[in-house]
Parts: C-alpha cells; sequence; structure tokens
C-alpha cells in the first residue's frame, strides 16, 4: 500500500510539470476561444465615427453605451424580446409535458409499439428540417383555409409554437425516458396498488420525481428556441411578430453598415443565453449528455 | 424477484379501466399525431414533389416529372458534386479534426488540470449562441476592415479574400464551424468520462503506461457507446448542415452544400421541385447514420 | 381621379382630423357616393430594404402623403429585401400586404400567371398619358397583356464613378469610346494603386451585370434576349466571346471579388478605393444619405462600345414599381396606393425625403433633375433597347440556381469556361415546360 503511495507521489510530481504546461497550452486556446466574442464586446462600446477616423486599432477614445441604447430604439428590441418570449415560454413547457407523457406511457405501461414509438420520436428529431421548410408552410395555409382563417397557424405565433413542439418532443421523449429507465418501478408499483388512475400516477407520482431532467431540458430547449430564426423567416409574414434574433436583420445593409452598433444588437441579443448558460451550466450540461449519452 | 415486480406493473392493456385507457392514448396520441402531420407528412410531400415538376402555387399545375429532376442534378448539375464535396469535407473536418479536438479536451478537463473550470465554460460558450449571431461575429473578425484584415493591415480596398478565395474558405468556413462543434462534443464527452471509473486510469499509471497509452488502451475502448454516438452525431450534423454558410453565403452558391441547394430550388426566387430532390437526397444519406445511432441508443431494448 | 376629386378628399380629411381622430376614415367613406368609387381602408406596404436604409424612408414619407391625401392609414413594415425575394412566393400566397415594392420583368409576369398578383391595368390606365407607351409596354404581363406592376422609377446599368478620383489620377472616363479605352482606364486606374473594375459576386446576381453589358455590346440585345429565352445556345462562340471579355477584367478587379457584394462594391467606391464599376444607379441614395458631397462626385457613363454594328444601343434599365398582393386583405385600397406611388403627388413626397431616382411619369418636371439624374437620363437615352437585368429577363429557376454559380465558376476559375458553359445550357434543356 504505502509503495503504491509514494509511486503516486512521483508520479503526480512529473504530472504536474506536465499538467502545467498542458493548462497553459488550452489556456491560450481558450483565449483564442472566447476573443471574437471579446472583440464583439469591444467593437459595440466605441462609436462607428471613431473606428472610420482612427482605424480599428486605434485607443479608444469614447467608450460608452450609446449603441446599446440606439440599437434598443432603432431595432424596437423591446418587442421582439416580448415575441420570442410568447413563442418560447409555452413551446418550452409543451415540449416538456408531451415529452414526458411519452416517456411515462413508454416506460410504465408495455404495449407492443413501445419500441416503436420510441424508435420513431428519436428518428424524427434528427431528420433534416430543410425538407419540411415548404410543406409544413403549405400545410398551415391549407389548414388555416380549412377553418376559414389563413392566419390560424400562419403568421401566428401559435404556429411557430406547434413546429417547434412537433420538432423537438422527439428529443424530448428521448431525454425522460433513458432518465425514467432510471427510476425504480416499485414507485409506480405501489402507486397502482393503491388504485391511482392513469393520470394520477403520471401527474401526483412521477412527474415530481422528473424535475432535474425536466430543469435541465428546460434550458436546453429555451435556449434552442430563443436561437431559432428561420422557421420565423417561413412561417411568420409580420416582422412586428418576428423574434429577436431575426430582428438583427433590420440593422444589416445600412447604407455603411455599423458595425459598432450592430455589435451592440448582437451582443444584447446574445447576453440571454450566455447568462442562462453561465447561471444554470449544470443543467445545460446535464440536458445535453442526458440525451446523448443516456445518462 | 424484481422481474416479478415488474411484471405486475407491466399490465396488459384488458386490464386497464376504460378511462385510463382513454388517458393512456390520449398521452401517446397527442404528441404523436403531432409528430406525424408536422413532421413525417411534410417529409413525404417533399419526397413526392421530388418526382414532379411545379411552380409551387396551384396545385393543379403539379406536373409528373419521374425521375428528371434527379437525372437534371446527378447528370446536369456540377454545383451538385461541388456541394457534395463540400458536405465530404465537412464530414471528414469534423470527423478527425474537431470532434477529437473536442475529446482531448474533454480528458483533459476531466484530469482538472489547472483551471479546467473556466476553459470549459469558455469553449462551451459558442454552443449556446444563434448562428445569426455567429454569423455577425466572425464577420467582424474576417470582413474587409474587421480584425484579422486589420492585423494583416489591410483595409477595405486591399483586403484579403477570405469567403471567396477558395483555396482557404473551406479551411475558414470549417474553422468557425469548429468553433461550435468542439465545445458540443468536449461536453458530450467530459459526461460520459465522468462515469469512468478514474481508478483504472491511476492503475495503468502506475503500470508505467503514458498517458496516450491510457487514453488509447484503456479509456477510448471503455468509452465505445460514447464514442459511437458522438461519431454518428457529428455525421448528421455534417450532413444536415445548412444554417451557418446560409448566414455566410445566402442563398448564393458561392460554397454550396446539399441543403444550400435544396433551399435555394425550393423556395429562393425560382421555386422548382428540383429543391425537393436536393433534400431528398441529404435525406436519404442522412438515414443510414440515424439507422446506426438508433440501433446504438436502443441496443439493449432492440434485443 | 380628377383633381377636383382630391381637393374635396383633402379638404374633408382636414375637416374629420378637425372634429377627431376617429372622422378620418369616416371622412373618407362618406364621399363614396359623390364622383368616382372612393377606396377607403387601412392599407399594409411592405418596404423592401431594412428599416435602417435611405430608401426605407422614403417608402414611409410617400405612405405618409398619401395618409395625409386620402385619409388612409398606411402600416408599412420593412422586410430584409433578400428574405422578401427569396420568400416572395411563400408570402404571396399566405396573408401578404397589400402593396409593395416590386420589379417589373419575369419575376411580376410569372407570378402574375400563378394568380399572386392583383391586375393593375385600371391604374394604369388612370395615370394614362404620364406613363409612356414604353414603360406600360415594359409592365405589360405578354401572356396576358395586362399590368400587375404600376412602373415607378428606373435606373441605368452602367459605368460609376468618383469625379475626384478620376481627376486627380487625370483620366477622363467620359471619354472612353472603345474597349481598348477601357482597358487602358482600368490599367492606368490599377498603376495608382486603386482596383481598376470594381466587382462583388457574392450575392451570385452582381457580376450578372457585366455579363448582360457586354453580350449586348458584343452580340447586340436581340442575341442577348434570345440567350435568356432559349433561343440560342450557351455554347456558342459568342457566349464564349463575352466570358472571354470577362476575362480580360479579372486582372483589373479586386481580388476579392466573390467575398463582397453590392455593398462591398458601393464602399469601394464610397471610399475611394476603386475607379470604374459596373452597377445600377440605385445605390446613389446611399451616396446622398452619407453625405451630399459624396453624392456630387458621383458620375456614371455608359459602358463602351465594342462591335461597331452594335455601338451602344443596348442597356439594362429595370423597372421597378409597386405592384398589389391578390390575397391582401384590401386589394383596392392596395391599387389605390400604388397609382398614387406612380402620380406626380407620390413622386413629389419621394423627391422631397431625398430620393434620388429617376421617375418615369411624365407629370414629373425633370427640369428639377440634379446633374447626376440629368446624366442617368442621358446614359438612358443614348439606348434604343432596353434590358430589365438578367434575373428579371429570364426565368427564375434558371437565373439564381443556373446562371449565377455559373458566372461565380466562371470567376473563380476561367480555364473551365467550357464546362461551365456546356453544363448551363444543359441546364436550360432539363427546365420543365412552363
Amino acid at each position: 500500500m504505502s509503495v503504491t503511495i509514494v509511486q503516486n507521489k512521483e508520479y503526480k510530481n512529473k504530472q504536474k510539470v506536465k499538467d502545467n504546461f498542458i493548462s497553459a497550452i488550452i489556456g491560450f486556446f481558450a483565449f483564442v476561444w472566447i476573443f471574437p466574442i471579446l472583440w464583439t464586446l469591444w467593437t459595440s462600446l466605441r462609436p462607428y465615427n471613431d473606428i472610420i477616423s482612427y482605424g480599428v486599432f486605434s485607443w479608444p477614445r469614447h467608450l460608452n453605451l450609446d449603441n446599446y441604447f440606439q440599437a434598443f430604439r432603432v431595432m424596437g428590441l423591446t418587442k421582439y424580446f416580448l415575441n420570442t418570449l410568447y413563442v418560447m415560454v409555452p413551446s418550452v413547457i409543451l415540449i416538456l409535458f408531451l415529452g414526458s407523457l411519452i416517456a411515462f406511457v413508454v416506460s410504465r405501461y408495455s404495449f407492443r409499439f413501445n419500441l416503436t414509438l420510441l424508435l420513431f420520436f428519436t428518428a424524427g428529431n434528427m431528420l433534416p428540417t430543410i425538407a419540411t421548410y415548404i410543406p409544413v408552410f403549405w400545410l398551415y395555409i391549407k389548414i388555416g383555409d380549412l377553418f376559414g382563417n389563413r392566419s390560424l397557424l400562419y403568421n401566428n405565433y401559435f404556429g411557430i409554437i406547434l413546429i417547434h413542439v412537433a420538432f423537438q418532443v422527439g428529443f424530448a421523449t428521448f431525454v425522460l425516458s433513458s432518465y425514467m429507465k432510471t427510476v425504480p418501478k416499485e414507485i409506480s408499483e405501489s402507486a397502482i396498488l393503491d388504485g391511482c388512475s392513469v393520470f394520477r400516477h403520471y401527474w401526483n407520482v412521477l412527474l415530481p420525481l422528473l424535475r432535474p431532467p425536466l430543469a435541465a431540458l428546460g434550458v436546453l430547449m429555451s435556449c434552442w428556441i430563443y436561437n431559432d430564426f428561420f422557421w420565423a423567416l417561413i412561417l411568420m409574414s409580420e416582422d412586428s411578430k418576428r423574434p429577436v434574433t431575426s430582428a438583427l436583420r433590420q440593422l444589416q445593409g445600412q447604407y455603411i453598415t455599423d458595425f459598432n452598433l450592430l455589435a451592440a444588437g448582437a451582443s444584447i441579443v446574445a447576453a440571454p443565453t450566455i447568462i442562462l448558460f453561465l447561471v444554470l451550466r449544470k443543467q445545460f450540461v446535464s440536458g445535453l449528455t442526458l440525451g446523448a449519452t443516456k445518462g | 424477484m424484481k422481474t416479478a415486480a415488474v411484471n405486475k406493473i407491466v399490465r396488459s392493456r384488458r386490464s386497464l379501466s376504460r378511462n385510463d385507457r382513454f388517458t393512456l392514448s390520449a398521452f401517446v396520441g397527442i404528441p404523436t399525431l403531432l409528430q406525424i402531420i408536422f413532421l413525417w407528412f411534410p417529409t413525404l410531400i417533399t419526397v413526392v414533389l421530388s418526382f414532379t415538376y411545379w411552380n409551387g402555387v396551384n396545385v393543379s399545375d403539379i406536373k409528373w416529372a419521374g425521375l428528371a429532376n434527379y437525372k437534371n442534378i446527378f447528370l446536369g448539375s456540377p454545383v451538385f458534386y461541388d456541394a457534395l464535396k463540400n458536405n465530404v469535407v465537412w464530414l471528414l473536418w469534423f470527423t478527425f479534426i474537431a470532434t477529437p479536438l473536442g475529446i482531448l479536451l474533454a480528458y483533459q478537463f476531466d484530469r482538472k488540470i489547472k483551471g479546467h473550470q473556466i476553459y470549459e465554460t469558455i469553449f462551451y460558450m459558442p454552443v449556446v449562441l444563434s448562428l445569426a449571431i455567429i454569423g455577425i461575429i466572425w464577420n467582424f473578425m474576417l470582413q474587409p476592415g474587421g480584425f484579422v484584415q486589420g492585423v494583416m493591415g489591410r483595409d477595405i480596398g486591399n483586403a484579403v479574400s477570405i469567403w471567396g478565395n477558395y483555396s482557404i474558405n473551406s479551411y475558414v468556413i470549417m474553422a468557425v464551424a469548429s468553433w461550435r462543434h468542439i465545445g458540443y462534443i468536449m461536453l458530450l464527452y467530459l459526461a460520459g468520462l465522468k462515469a469512468f471509473d478514474s481508478s483504472l486510469r491511476e492503475a495503468s499509471a502506475i503500470d508505467g503506461a503514458t498517458e496516450w497509452q491510457t487514453f488509447r488502451k484503456i479509456i477510448f475502448p471503455t468509452m465505445r457507446p460514447v464514442n459511437v454516438i458522438i461519431l454518428v452525431i457529428t455525421i448528421i450534423d455534417s450532413l444536415r448542415a445548412f444554417d451557418l454558410v446560409y448566414i455566410i453565403y445566402g442563398t448564393s452558391t458561392a460554397w454550396p452544400l446539399l441543403n444550400i441547394l435544396a433551399f435555394q430550388n425550393f423556395a429562393g426566387q425560382g421555386i422548382s421541385m428540383k429543391g425537393a430532390a436536393y433534400s431528398v437526397i441529404a435525406l436519404v444519406l442522412c438515414v443510414v447514420p440515424i439507422l446506426i445511432y438508433l440501433r446504438n441508443v436502443f441496443k439493449e431494448d432492440l434485443q | 381621379m380628377s383633381e377636383v376629386n382630391n381637393g374635396i378628399s383633402r379638404r374633408s380629411v382636414l375637416k374629420g382630423a378637425a372634429i377627431g381622430g376617429a372622422g378620418l376614415v369616416a371622412g373618407g367613406s362618406l364621399l363614396a357616393g359623390c364622383g368616382k368609387k372612393k377606396v377607403t381602408g387601412d392599407v399594409h406596404y411592405t418596404i423592401r430594404g431594412n428599416l435602417s436604409d435611405a430608401g426605407a424612408k422614403i417608402n414611409i414619407a410617400v405612405n405618409d402623403a398619401y395618409t395625409k391625401k386620402t385619409g388612409n392609414k398606411v402600416i408599412s413594415q420593412a422586410v430584409n429585401s433578400d428574405d422578401f425575394q427569396n420568400n416572395f412566393v411563400q408570402i404571396m400566397q399566405g396573408t401578404p400586404d397589400d402593396a409593395f415594392g416590386w420589379m417589373a420583368g419575369w419575376r411580376t409576369n410569372a407570378r402574375a400567371d400563378s394568380g399572386l398578383l392583383a391586375d393593375v391595368s385600371d391604374q394604369v390606365k388612370a395615370l394614362g398619358s404620364s406613363l409612356s407607351a414604353a414603360a406600360i409596354q415594359g409592365a405589360t404581363n405578354p401572356a396576358d397583356g395586362k399590368q400587375y406592376i404600376i412602373p415607378t422609377t428606373y435606373y441605368p446599368w452602367g459605368l460609376h464613378y468618383r469625379k475626384s478620383t478620376m481627376t486627380e489620377l487625370g483620366l477622363n472616363p467620359e471619354n472612353i469610346a472603345t474597349w481598348d479605352d477601357l482597358i487602358k482606364l482600368c490599367e492606368a486606374t490599377k498603376k495608382k494603386g486603386l482596383v481598376g473594375y470594381a466587382l462583388g459576386d457574392k450575392g451570385g446576381w452582381e457580376a450578372m451585370g457585366t455579363f448582360d453589358i457586354l453580350n449586348m455590346r458584343l452580340n447586340g440585345y436581340q442575341f442577348h434576349y434570345d440567350l435568356l429565352n432559349g433561343k440560342e445556345k450557351w455554347t456558342d462562340a459568342k457566349v464564349v466571346d463575352v466570358f472571354t471579355h470577362m476575362g480580360q477584367l479579372i486582372p483589373y478587379m479586386n481580388k476579392n471579388v466573390l467575398d463582397i457584394s453590392w455593398d462591398g462594391m458601393r464602399d469601394l467606391l464610397l471610399q475611394k478605393k476603386c475607379g470604374a464599376m459596373m452597377m445600377g444607379s440605385w445605390f446613389a441614395n446611399d451616396f446622398k444619405a452619407k453625405s451630399q458631397e459624396d453624392y456630387d462626385d458621383l458620375w456614371i457613363v455608359p459602358f463602351p462600345e465594342i462591335n461597331p454594328e452594335h455601338g451602344v444601343d443596348s442597356i439594362d434599365a429595370p423597372l421597378d414599381g409597386i405592384s398589389v398582393a391578390a390575397n391582401g386583405k384590401n386589394v383596392e385600397g392596395g391599387k389605390d396606393l400604388a397609382q398614387f406611388w406612380g402620380s406626380k403627388e407620390g413622386i413629389d413626397a419621394a423627391v422631397a425625403a431625398g430620393d434620388t431616382s429617376i421617375y418615369i411619369s411624365s407629370d414629373f418636371d425633370t427640369s428639377g433633375y440634379d446633374a447626376f439624374n440629368k446624366q442617368k437620363l442621358a446614359v438612358l437615352g443614348a439606348a434604343k433597347n432596353i434590358g430589365f437585368f438578367l434575373d428579371r429577363d429570364t426565368r427564375g429557376d434558371f437565373a439564381g440556381p443556373v446562371v449565377g454559380p455559373a458566372i461565380q465558376s466562371f470567376l473563380k476559375n476561367p480555364k473551365d469556361l467550357t464546362k461551365i458553359l456546356e453544363s448551363t445550357q444543359a441546364q436550360w434543356d432539363a427546365l420543365p415546360a412552363l
């Protein structure tokens, strides 16, 4: 035993030097990694005229938040942030709810098509979305016309929510059903013996147990839906209903694109996901890893 | 004993009350219906449309085209092969460079080297950004008048060609794509490693194995399930690649990818069902990796 | 709509406004009985471009003037131009805005054939003789002889440059008459360390302007037109000749042609980094928005003659205007707004807001044009045949997906020309019948 410890010590000393070296190299790359983000932040604090007059690398004459205020004003960011919320919050709740339903049924009741169902949902999540863009659009119009209201799904928050749900529920199902396998079945057994209905079994017994993966998934899904802008591009005809990520386009293509303003806009739009990530890092990680590596 | 308990819970449909049966059907039915209507049905429409001529407006204008769109793509559109090449470049780069780098980082961070927590955060940060923002950020870096050009002492008049220079633009696009991908892989692998018994590693170190040997002979083989999943994710992501290039080049085909061509022809200004055929090709290429993925993930269940 | 009618409605609007905001719309509808049918209701309008563009302010100014005249509120939204064009067919099938800025040619006619655009022939008739026969001809859909766009403005594609830059270099592009002159000009500019022939083609359409003009200069308008309509072959030696000439310009181009889009070209000129630039004059608004000084420095000359047989008899002069969506909520309102855009009052409002376009309407007094606009007219006047630009003169499933990449491949690798042209022809042949 003692020999092992001594050897361990030697090994550790040697390793320490090497590790410091490795750490320094990775540190360098980490700097390279974060530099574009820092540069964008730096750019956003400087007025465009400073760059024009003195160059990109000039010592800053002015550093202020003017670009941020202007970005809020020019882009009407508040409105777009609200649009994002209108879509994101219901989508995430629905995805988690529907995903947990399937996961619950599949892991607690044995039907012949259980596995098929799981495969079906997981495969759906991996399809290339491009193939569905245009048909989904036609579908929305046709369904709308069927009910006499073309804006029933198209150009409606509800439509965007629905499409996010349809596309992400597969992932949620997959993650939650993997997690469910780690929940002892005895809990369900006693629930059933107590004469719980299926709904109460789900709602009162299992849902509380699913809190950790639901939280993780919720964070991850919020981030994904927040970041999406393609669906809104195709399914929203009114610009004023589009999410904040699309609004960024309003800053581009000015007679000379004011890059400093654009940098401020980008920083504002990026802030929520970055803050969310920094605060809820654990949830992010477990959300992703539950899905990919099955716990 | 356990089996007995499970058997008791796992009851056949018949033993459930009518109400319960209804609840269960709704639980399964609603999400399934959503998936079928908004995901599988549109995909099927695309597949069918890829065998037609249509301008995308009046259903009565749809004309059967047989394999004409595919023939046109395979025999008449050199841009298809450029796209295929770019998809393959993407795939190879991700498989042999970006993904291993992510694994390497995960391995180092798992050993808790100095500063690993902050490094982890930094490498993962690009993953949480929207591609719209990634496009803007990298434009700041690379455009004429941007940081990289500035470092090289170029202004807008004599800026170095980057997006349009075909000897380097593939690498630049790969680098930007990796900026996002490496962090993602790093995180996935890290989670896998956490489950790995670290005493195994120490034991092998004591046996005089080098770091590399330990990784190659002990850690890597034990991580096989994770490896396969990461590989398949890498492949599917490479074949589905679209957003980043769309942000950089729009629908112009300066650096084509299968999905860019699909979007350009399907939506775009022309609307032709050649676009549907392009997306079907991309879809078919994805099918095999998807099947491998499913097989791996549900291995136990399938048996 | 007669002058008198306008007077009455304007007065009644003012009266309505005095009574209260609610009176605005009612004031208009009360008049429905007197004289012509009065169009009422809110009109939705899409500004093709970003809110921060110079053009957006002009659009809003014209719409405000319309509201002031008719009492009909106009609700404008700015949509990124690329997004709007890429999703046009979807937008028109969904819940489109009633009116929007659009372009004459294939993009209007083909969509009209599909029933996506509203017939505005009556409005064109109402504008009457203020529109020239040629403009009406250009806005007419050959399939049914009706108009689906109210033509408002047009602009020439020509060689743009800054007078100050050329003066500094001791050059005068107004004197270039032949291809050799142009090459010499490029050579001289390049020697001074500037870009000789600025070009960007990241968007895939910008270089079509150069292709068009070379084809029209070398082979004449008829050949160009026939080529774009499938009656001539892309593998023809005449087309090879066009690309050979384009190839001769490559050494004078900026080295990052495929990196920059039209706005990059504009910036090269704005920042005095280039000599000549082949472009449509619409970008002049941005010069004016930057500063009057920059705008005054801008000039345009026709692309020089190459083949004496055709001289400088042709030009790309895209016709822009306002179209009305067939699926809009207020189609009549959209038509009325579109007509306003084509009328003298609409043009006056645009000019007051700083628009530098040249107008089709003969009601507009051209004597008030600034020097640059007069020069644009002179450039246009030199030409007999007018093209609309490649991506409006040929099928949409050919221009963007086939010709765009073909020209990009050529700029990338001129040696592949034969292969590129063969495949372009093959892809034309594979197109489905319309």
